[in-house]
């Protein structure tokens, strides 16, 4: 691939650097977006902390079977599809390409299998009552509010890059896309696992029902 | 177009030891939680937990260890710095729950 020339006025000089973390323009982009991805969640998740700890009589609504059994399910799930994305990213570095579709097919299938087990979770809750504005045991409804928004976040980042993910499977298989695409492609997925990291514990386990 | 930096990556296996070391931490999170911990005690216990558990995905999962420092010391440094202050909230919290409100 020929690199553009950038051209000047007469007496000025193009300096042009190496780019000081030595990765392509895409995975530097993808580090900026999660960089600011990993803000806003940390701001959701303070603000979701201090109404939790603010509130004397915050609801824990979530018995271990099926809740905190389904979420432990989930996490399971989701940190077994950054598993089979490292193996798609490793594959399609070494020029696997073959291997690298599978193992992204896999962590496809594992992120619908989390985003079912996601919405059958709330979909339990709405049967329950629980919603944005409404606390079925009459306690505070900023329980609600907090959960789903928080929660919703998370899934629609989830699904996301289950559409990204597919997108990228396609391209690389047609040669549109390469394995850089799959990297970058990766390192989200990877992102949207670790934010769960911290969603689990704080939505979950925080409010799990006292045995 | 080359590569700009070449990095070292581990094998599969390393990566599953790792996820077996992340299936664990979740599980220790979910003992945790079924003892008698205050709420603020839990709330730093499974807090510590998560960043341990953020830290080793960030390093081995999202490849950092094995990128040029400059790419982790210029992006964590500043999201920590940025979490840290958020910090602030905490005392207000504690206010209005020793006050009773809803």
């Amino acid at each position: 691939m020929s690199e553009s020339v950038a051209t000047f006025p007469e007496g000025l000089e193009a300096t042009r650097e190496p780019s000081p973390y030595g990765v392509q323009s895409k995975k530097l982009t993808m580090w900026l977006f999660i960089a600011s991805d990993a803000v806003t969640f940390g701001a959701v998740l303070f603000g979701y902390s201090y109404l939790r700890v603010g509130t004397p009589d915050w609801p824990r609504p979530f018995p271990f079977f099926p809740s905190i059994l389904n979420a432990v399910v989930m996490t399971a799930v989701l940190l077994t599809s950054s598993l089979t994305m490292l193996g798609a990213v490793s594959s399609a570095k070494n020029g696997k390409k073959s291997s690298s579709l599978k193992w992204l097919t896999a962590t496809v299938f594992l992120g619908l299998i989390f985003a079912v087990l996601h919405l059958r979770e709330w979909f339990h809750m709405f049967h329950e009552g629980w919603s944005l504005s409404h606390n079925p045991t009459g306690g505070p409804v900023m329980f609600g509010a907090t959960f789903f928004s928080v929660t919703g976040l998370h899934l629609l980042h989830v699904l996301v890059g289950i559409v990204a993910m597919t997108v990228v499977a396609i391209g690389f298989q047609t040669n549109w896309l390469d394995e850089n695409h799959v990297e970058t492609t990766g390192l989200y997925w990877h992102f949207v696992d670790l934010v769960w990291m911290f969603v689990f514990p704080f939505l979950y386990r925080m409010n799990a029902a006292p045995r | 177009m080359t590569e700009m930096g070449a990095t070292h990556s581990p094998g599969m296996k390393f990566y599953v030891v790792v996820w077996i070391g992340l299936l664990c931490i979740a599980g220790v999170e979910v003992i945790m939680t079924y003892q008698e911990f205050s709420t603020r005690v839990l709330l730093a216990v499974l807090l510590i937990l998560a960043f341990i558990e953020a830290a080793i995905g960030l390093l081995y999962f999202m490849h950092m260890k094995y990128d040029r420092p400059i790419l982790l010391w210029s992006f964590v440094l500043s999201i920590v710095f940025v979490l840290l202050m958020m910090n602030q909230i905490w005392p207000d919290a504690y206010r209005m729950a020793s006050i009773g409100h809803h």
